[in-house]
């Protein structure tokens, strides 16, 4: 279970204002909000890759800010994050690039053999021929591939959460409904708890158990993908709706 | 609303230049923190042996090895226009032999040492910003982090370590080079034998000079990966971002070693 207890960051201008907001141990969990409202922020608070300014996120109870030495470390390995744009280590080839997502302690007690094995399982998960892209850089690497590898580094380690920044950003139709169909699958499989940012809100409602909103720095809503498409908040609607998108963005523009 | 009326009101330009101070003061005491955090925790990953010795290895080689060839460039160059310009100032004043102690204690104590350091500035302190800038914004960094691995002791230490043991190195290499091109050119253009060269050499020499060279060498090498990895690090926006960053680390690293050399005949010259 993953707990955001009022969680405030601002760089220059205040981000994100107090949010309150539980993932559940299990479940798929999709943020959705307008760019620039913090989601990326609140879901790299998680792990620490950004420290809020006050508040605090608790991982399976454990502090991640404010714990005693060590709880970090313990919550890192809980969870695998996959970046926006894959954030592959350029200098590494698929193979060393995937197997730096199992812990270390793990690749020192296993031998060559079993480290190739997981890797290989991992990109066979992800759909990706094991044995035509382990050699390669990441520049060698279509923008779908790289994703899918993010994906295998994140899930070598067979964490228990899943944390997902923008998935489908940056790909054509076929490859974000393939990826979407992907992170549903592997939510499943591997049964692990999901938290999904993301722009595409009719993927995010027919993927996800929960779903919740921010805006303006807070959570404008957070329930079941029924409820939030028929939210009565136009804010909310204008998410559901894309009339009601574009109406807002108008009524906000004028 | 009633204004409250200042009796000798502080000129704006005052003001301001109160603030710059102010802001320059805290920039100075940021940067010197996070200086210090960095050696601290680049030496705690050493100490705890998280440093792969491979990656010391690759460091070492691009520091070191690659850059050999400019390094000669610049000792044999320094070394000749130190001895052709000696001769011309010293031609009727001081003995020939003289020219021998000029190059030797020039490049031995000055051009050998601070030379190295600003070429290695140019070619491993700024690659060093650029690459680890480009890996910030594309958030290879904070992967490193979500995955559990320690940037300093895959990025930072490795860096420092080589640039402590590759610098020494390289200056002892560029000493050597720029003493015999300064005397192959004192021979061609003045006709000054190399026994005579080096009996000028010998004349005025101190084994402590060569320390005092080296301890410049070993305080460049590691001022230049220290700087450049902390500037890499605190790189903020896109490609612009790095491009900036990689400027200010440029110009932050050459001020800092001349700074640095600058203290030196005082603090072990004396």
């Amino acid at each position: 279970m993953i707990r955001y207890i009022d969680v405030h960051k601002a760089f220059d201008i205040p981000v994100l204002s107090g949010v309150d907001m539980t993932v559940e141990t299990g479940e798929m969990f999709a943020l959705f909000g307008p760019s620039g409202t913090g989601k990326s922020v609140l879901l790299k608070t998680t792990l620490a890759l950004i420290v809020p300014d006050r508040g605090d996120v608790h991982v399976d109870g454990i502090s991640v800010h404010h714990g005693p030495p060590g709880s970090l470390e313990q919550v890192r390995r809980k969870i695998g994050y996959v970046f926006q744009h894959a954030a592959l280590f350029d200098s590494l080839n698929v193979f060393d690039n995937v197997s730096m997502g199992l812990p270390e302690s793990e690749i020192a007690r296993m031998s060559r053999a079993d480290t190739a094995r997981r890797v290989w399982e991992a990109l066979e998960i992800v759909n990706l021929e094991p044995r035509e892209i382990l050699a390669k850089l990441p520049s060698e690497l279509s923008g779908g591939m790289k994703k899918r590898v993010g994906i295998a580094r994140a899930i070598v380690g067979r964490p228990e959460i899943l944390l997902w920044d923008e998935p489908t950003t940056g790909l054509d139709p076929v490859n974000t409904a393939a990826v979407e169909r992907l992170i549903k699958r592997l939510s499943g499989e591997l049964e692990v708890t999901s938290l999904v940012v993301t722009h595409d809100v009719e993927g995010g409602l027919l993927m996800c158990d929960r779903v919740a909103m921010l805006s303006g720095g807070t959570l404008r809503f957070c329930g079941t993908p029924e409820e939030f498409r028929n939210c009565p908040d136009p804010v909310v609607r204008a998410f559901v709706d894309r009339a009601a998108a574009e109406a807002a963005l108008d009524m906000a523009t004028t | 609303m009633k204004r409250l009326a200042v009796a000798h009101p502080i000129p704006t330009a005052v003001v301001g230049w109160f603030a710059r101070i102010g802001r320059a003061y805290r920039i100075t005491l940021e940067h010197a923190g996070a200086l210090g955090m960095l050696t601290w925790d680049s030496f705690v990953a050493v100490v705890r042996l998280r440093v792969r010795f491979r990656d010391v290895l690759t460091q070492t080689h691009i520091m070191g090895i690659q850059s050999l060839p400019i390094v000669f460039v610049t000792a044999s160059l320094a070394g000749i226009v130190t001895s052709q310009q000696g001769g011309y100032q010293l031609i009727s004043s001081s003995p020939r032999y003289v020219l021998g102690t000029l190059v030797v204690q020039s490049v031995v104590l000055e051009l050998g040492p601070l030379l190295t350091a600003i070429v290695l500035v140019g070619r491993i302190g700024a690659r060093i910003t650029a690459e680890l800038g480009t890996m910030v914004v594309s958030e290879q960094i904070d992967a490193f982090k979500s995955l559990g691995r320690d940037p300093v002791a895959i990025l930072a230490a490795p860096r420092i370590i080589a640039g402590l043991i590759t610098m020494p190195l390289l200056v002892g290499f560029a000493d050597v080079v720029g003493i015999y091109a300064g005397m192959l050119m004192a021979d061609l253009d003045g006709g000054l034998g190399k026994e005579t060269f080096f009996y000028g050499a010998r004349l005025f020499w101190h084994s402590w000079d060569l320390f005092y060279g080296f301890s410049k060498a070993v305080v460049f090498g590691f001022v230049i990966p220290v700087i450049s990895v902390h500037m890499g690090l605190r790189t903020k926006g896109g490609a612009e971002g790095v491009g900036l960053q990689t400027t200010q680390a440029v110009m932050f690293m050459i001020l800092t070693i001349l700074i640095i050399d600058a203290l030196f005949p005082p603090l072990m010259l004396q």
